[in-house]
Formats: structure tokens, C-alpha cells, sequence
């Protein structure tokens, strides 16, 4: 029998081939959420492209999903940066429109008495209006972190009373005006895709760089992966939930200002459906809600998922309440199909068993 | 010798049960009303309190139970007003209208189905409970207004609607009435704490809270005793938003969903634990009535409605950082304790 390669290099290309291929399917299973939106993104945009082509492939209906998507995304993502640290933010919808009601009342006081001034200082009202948020975060970290409070109560109380100031000082009225800096640049496009959207890319690549290329992404990582291990690996774990609901505070606030942007109205309830849909999307992203994992990526493209399911259903002329019946039948589907997997597989590789029951049994935080 | 007498009694003053502490808030708050404002001490008020407390306080059982197996609901009021709506406009025609006992049945039988999907889909395949009840909300929520009905429905059958006018007592002189809805509240409540107390069900709905694992194998059919106790929990909140209905007088579809933080934050403040395994229905009995005695102290103290969410959320900060700082102080001394002993 002819043999051309010696066996040893033959077994070294075995391993090569092996090692390739693990560290594919290595990277399949560490990008899961990436990879099932990735696919569920193009099925539900083939879908509804061949369904309704002409409204769907519509320029002024893409145009519109990229508009709409920056809102719940930024809201989505800051979603995903509590949960990565084993919390929760129920109070970000909440942040995002005290900070949307900051802005619009110093620019209409202003306003009132000189206009060209008020439009002048809009980008230091609009800056407020996001240390507004960072500032309603830190409230949230302080009880978290330094009275030790559930995350999920914490911001349950928050939320109620970030809602109440705001009920309170509007008067449960919705407020106009804003400055006109924000609302051209909710209108403006480059290159035809409107700057909302790329303000929204931006804030993601930053927060994915800062999640997986910084020790305080990684710190946070180990803080929800295993809060025990961390501090006794000398992680402050006070510091470092400080740090992620400013974050996510800062998050709600630059959210509110895409409301303004949007919109130039600000009220107490606008988006209280937001609270669930967010946290709706983080885990479709590929967020564990027990902490430790989350991908970026995979928040923006389930955002991008449930947009195009929703215009999809406008297109094809289905009502807002099938729109949220698909939304949590594809929640079910996404964890039904994750949890037979993640069962299936002890078969195959025994050390996965304890994976399983860890899954399965660690409490909610 | 004193120094370890309040070394002693200190842990004492931070084991003081929590239902104590929420009984003297009340007291404490009703004293002050009193001094604010006489008009306070009356049965009108009392009445008043007890009636605008009667949904949540179904809605906070069934949110009990749920919490003391280590999980959050998130649907039950979209279950609630799903049950309610459809067996009202199904009783609406003359045809169909069977009565108060077959239009409660109807009810329950609506909401423990649904329930029941919450129940299998958690069960079997152990799912995080908030997002999976997250997804049945808006399922619900979505399969009602879409289906069954969107419209406002002002009229209520013959066999309920005479309920709503109902009283147990009323004082005419005084304009204070009891509604008769308490009875079945009372009666629920009861229920709730023999089942929690008395029951091997409810026993095992605190093991599974306490350790899901632990309960698994110390003999729990914890997947039986999940989706049971999921279909029991839908079925009670049929109740509440049946009493809802019949309260109000009319029934809406879009009621009720958006009140779900409330419940829940009331049932903590009633000192059950968010990680499962503690909680009495008397402290939740005492936390319903509580923010619902808030809220009408404000009104009487002439603050705005609009203060309302903000003092029910700062209640909450108080009395959750309260219990945080306190467990954190007990574990602590059980630390500095270990190493004396070594």
C-alpha cells in the first residue's frame, strides 16, 4: 500500500483537524445566542420579505426598523449588563423617562424666557439629562451593593419611586419640547441609515468592549458567574456592582434622550411595556439570567429579531396582540430548545452532568 | 455584665418576627393618621380599606404561594382578567348565564389551565420562572385581546352582577359598606394558610423553595408538586380578577396587567423571602393592608395620588434594606462565633 505521509504526521494532522473543529464547535456553543439570532433573523426577514415584499422590503419600513430599534436595544443591552453580574434593572425604563422629563422641563423653563439660549446649552441639557440617569443608578447601587438589597427589589422599589418623582413632576401630564438638537438627530440619516441606529451600534461595541476586553468586564463576569469564588479571588464585588448599575443608569439615560429624539414629548408612563420586553430580549440574546454569561452581539441582534417580527406583523396586517403572543412564544421556544439540549448532551460528555443541575438549581437572584 | 445582657437582647430586638414589625408600622401609622386627621378613625375608612384591599389581597396569596417555592409569577393578573373576561362575555348571552356557582367554575377551570401551561413548561423543563411567566403574560394577554375579545364590556351577567351591590354590613348613617366579595377573601385566606401550614402540600412547596434539590431528594415529586401548585395559583387568580370584575362592575381586558410589581412588592414588604423558602400568609395579610392603608392616608392627608407609587416604593427600600442589613449583621456574628470556637 502506497503511503505517501509517515504516520506520525498523519496522527499530527489528525490532531490539527481535531483541534480545529472543537474550537468551531467550541466557539458555536460560546456564541449561541449569536448564532441562533443570527438565523432566526434571517428567517423572520425571508419570511416576511417574501410574505408582504412590497410594504416589508419597503425603504421607508427599513428605515423605520432602524429607527425604532435603538430605544428598547440601548434599554435591552443595559438589560444585559445587570443580568451579567446575576442582578436585574426593573428600574431602567423608569430612569430612561426621568431623564427624558429632565431634559424637556430645563429646556422649556429655559426656553420660555430665551429660546436661542436654550437651543445653545442643548447639549449640555442633554448631558444633564443622561446624569440624571447615572445618578438614579448609583441610587440603585448603593442599595444593592453597599445595603446589600436583591437586585430585583432594589430596583422593583426604585422603579416605583423613579415613577412616582416622575408622576409627580409632570403631574401625570405629557410634556412637550426639546431641544431641536436632539430631534435632528433623530432625523438625520448618513448614508441612508438614520444616526439613531449607528448611535445605537456605537453604544454596543462599547459596552461589548467593555465587557469582554477590560478587567472590570471581566471582574463582573466572575461577580455573576460565582459572587463566592469572586470574593474570595479579591474581586470588591461592592466596586464592581457600583460600577454596573451606573452603567446601566447611564444606559436608561442616554435611552431617554432616544426617546427625545424620537419624540420631542416626555411622560412618566411612556414605555411601561419596556420593562418586560427588555428583559424579554437580553435573555433571547443569549443572556444567562442566573449571571456570568451575556453577549452584546446577541442582544443586538434579538433586538433586531423582535423589530423585524413586529413590522413583519404590521406588514402582513396582524394586530399588536399577535405581535406579543409571538413574542413569548418565541421566549418559550428559544428556552425550550436550549434546556433539551443542554440535557441532552451529559450522553455524550459525562462532566456536563453537574452543569445541568447547577443550571437548573441556582436560585434567582 | 450588662454589656453581654444587650449583647443577648439585641439579637432578640433583630429577630422580632415581621409580622410584629408590620403590625406596629400599622398601629404606628394609624396613631399618627388619628393625630393628623380625626376623620381617620372611622368605619367608613375601615371599610373603604378592607374593599380597596380585597383583589390585591387574592392576587398577593397566589403570589405567596409561588414566591415560597422559590419562584416569581408574573402572569397572574394577565390569568386573572383572561379568566374573568371570558366567562363574563360568555355568560352574557341569556342563554348562557349559569349563575354565580357555574360562572365561578367556569372561571377557575379557565385560569387553572392556564396555569397549567406555566406549570408544565417550568416543570419539565426547569425553566427560570420569571422569564417563562414574562412570555405566558404577554401570550395571554395577546391570545385575549386578539381572540376573545378587546371590547369594554359595562354590563355584567344576572348571576354575578347583583354581587357587586351586595353588602355584608352597612351602616347607612355613616355611608360605610362591607361588601360581601370579603367573605370568599376570607375564606381564601384561610385556605391559603391551612394549605401552607397543615398540608404536605404546602410543606412541600417550602422545601422546594428552600432547596428544589433538597426537596427532590428528600422524597418530593417536585415536578408534580410544581405544576400543582402553578395550576392552583392560576385558579386563585381566576378569583381575584373575577372579584375584580364584579368590584368594578364592568369588565375590561385591560385591566389588571401592569399591576403585578405591586402585588409582589407587597408581598415582600409582608417579609417573604424573594429566594423561596420563607413567608406566612399573616405577613402577607399585614403587607397588603399596609400599602393599602398608605395609600389611603395620603389621600386623607391631602398629599396627590401622584405620591402614591414613590411612598409604596420607598416603603419597600425601608423595609427590605431593614431585613438586608439585618441578615448581613446576623451572619456576621455567626462568623466572628466560628472563629471564638476555634
Amino acid at each position: 500500500m502506497p503511503q505517501s505521509t509517515p504516520p506520525g504526521q498523519l496522527a499530527r494532522m489528525n490532531d490539527q483537524v481535531d483541534r480545529s473543529v472543537r474550537s468551531l464547535l467550541g466557539r458555536i456553543h460560546v456564541d449561541r445566542g449569536i448564532g441562533r439570532m443570527l438565523v432566526l433573523f434571517v428567517l423572520a426577514f425571508g419570511l416576511f420579505a417574501i410574505l408582504n415584499p412590497r410594504v416589508f422590503l419597503n425603504p421607508i419600513n427599513l428605515q423605520n426598523m432602524m429607527v425604532a430599534s435603538p430605544e428598547v436595544g440601548i434599554l435591552a443591552i443595559a438589560m444585559a449588563l445587570a443580568m451579567l453580574t446575576g442582578g436585574i434593572d426593573l428600574s431602567l425604563v423608569a430612569i430612561a423617562n426621568l431623564s427624558a422629563i429632565t431634559v424637556s422641563t430645563m429646556f422649556t423653563a429655559i426656553a420660555s424666557s430665551d429660546p436661542a439660549t436654550a437651543e445653545s446649552l442643548g447639549g449640555f441639557i442633554a448631558l444633564i439629562g443622561v446624569l440624571v440617569g447615572a445618578l438614579a443608578g448609583a441610587v440603585n447601587g448603593f442599595l444593592i451593593a453597599t445595603v446589600g438589597i436583591t437586585p430585583i427589589l432594589a430596583t422593583l422599589a426604585t422603579m416605583q419611586i423613579f415613577n412616582g418623582i416622575a408622576i409627580v413632576w409632570t403631574g401625570g401630564k405629557t410634556l412637550y419640547g426639546a431641544p431641536a438638537v436632539l430631534s435632528s438627530v433623530g432625523q438625520a440619516t448618513v448614508g441612508g441609515i438614520p444616526i439613531l441606529f449607528l448611535e445605537f451600534l456605537v453604544v454596543a461595541v462599547l459596552i461589548g468592549v467593555l465587557i469582554s476586553r477590560t478587567p472590570f468586564g471581566r471582574r463582573t463576569q466572575l461577580q455573576g458567574a460565582n459572587p463566592t469564588a469572586a470574593m474570595y479571588s479579591g474581586i470588591r464585588s461592592t466596586s464592581v456592582l457600583y460600577g454596573t448599575y451606573v452603567t446601566t443608569g447611564l444606559l436608561g439615560g442616554i435611552a431617554g434622550l432616544v426617546f427625545l429624539s424620537r419624540n420631542p414629548t416626555a411622560s412618566a408612563d411612556y414605555g411601561t411595556s419596556y420593562v418586560l420586553l427588555v428583559i424579554v430580549i437580553a435573555v433571547l440574546g443569549g443572556t444567562n439570567p442566573t449571571g456570568g454569561f451575556a453577549t452584546i452581539t446577541g442582544v443586538v441582534l434579538a433586538t433586531l429579531v423582535l423589530q423585524v417580527v413586529q413590522s413583519g406583523f404590521t406588514a402582513i396586517r396582524l394586530s399588536a396582540y399577535e405581535y406579543a403572543i409571538a413574542q413569548g412564544v418565541i421566549l418559550i421556544a428559544v428556552m425550550v430548545f436550549d434546556q433539551v439540549r443542554v440535557r441532552r448532551r451529559p450522553r455524550r460528555a459525562p462532566s456536563s452532568q453537574t452543569e445541568t443541575i447547577a443550571l437548573a438549581e441556582i436560585p434567582r437572584a | 455584665m450588662s454589656a453581654t445582657d444587650t449583647r443577648i437582647r439585641l439579637p432578640r430586638i433583630g429577630r422580632m418576627s415581621n409580622e410584629l414589625v408590620l403590625a406596629s408600622i400599622i398601629v404606628v401609622l394609624v396613631i399618627v393618621m388619628c393625630a393628623v386627621n380625626p376623620a381617620f378613625l372611622s368605619v367608613h375608612t375601615l371599610f373603604s380599606i378592607l374593599r380597596s384591599a380585597l383583589v390585591p389581597m387574592v392576587f398577593a396569596l397566589a403570589v405567596l404561594l409561588v414566591i415560597i417555592s422559590g419562584g416569581i409569577d408574573v402572569s397572574f393578573a394577565a390569568i386573572g382578567i383572561f379568566a374573568a373576561y371570558t366567562t363574563v362575555s360568555l355568560a352574557q348571552g341569556e342563554r348562557l348565564d349559569f349563575g354565580l356557582i357555574g360562572i365561578l367554575a367556569f372561571a377557575i377551570v379557565i385560569g387553572g389551565a392556564l396555569g397549567f401551561v406555566n406549570g408544565i413548561v417550568i416543570a419539565r423543563f426547569r425553566l427560570p420562572t420569571l422569564i417563562v411567566t414574562l412570555a405566558t403574560q404577554g401570550i395571554f394577554k395577546g391570545v385575549l385581546l386578539a381572540y376573545i375579545g378587546s371590547r369594554y364590556m359595562a354590563e355584567l351577567p344576572n348571576g354575578i352582577s347583583w354581587l357587586s351591590t351586595a353588602n355584608l354590613i352597612s351602616i347607612e348613617s355613616t355611608r360605610a359598606y362591607l361588601p360581601m366579595l370579603i367573605v370568599p377573601v376570607v375564606l381564601l385566606v384561610i385556605g391559603a394558610a391551612f394549605l401552607l401550614r397543615r398540608t404536605m402540600f404546602g410543606r412541600g412547596i417550602y422545601a422546594m423553595g428552600g432547596d428544589l434539590e433538597g426537596a427532590r431528594r428528600a422524597g418530593f415529586p417536585v415536578v408534580r408538586l410544581q405544576i400543582l401548585l402553578y395550576v392552583l395559583v392560576g385558579a386563585v387568580a381566576a378569583i381575584g380578577g373575577l372579584i375584580h370584575v364584579v368590584l368594578g362592575r364592568s369588565a375590561n381586558p385591560q385591566d389588571l396587567v401592569g399591576t403585578e410589581l405591586d402585588v409582589i412588592a407587597a408581598v415582600v414588604l409582608g417579609g417573604a423571602s424573594i429566594f423561596g423558602g420563607r413567608g406566612t400568609v399573616t405577613g402577607t395579610v399585614l403587607g397588603v393592608l399596609l400599602v393599602q392603608i398608605i395609600n389611603n392616608s395620603l389621600i386623607l392627608m391631602g398629599v396627590p395620588t401622584a405620591w402614591q407609587r414613590a411612598a409604596v416604593g420607598f416603603l419597600l427600600v425601608i423595609g427590605v434594606g431593614i431585613q438586608a442589613v439585618m441578615a448581613r449583621r446576623a451572619s456576621r456574628r455567626t462568623f466572628v462565633l466560628d472563629t471564638v470556637k476555634e
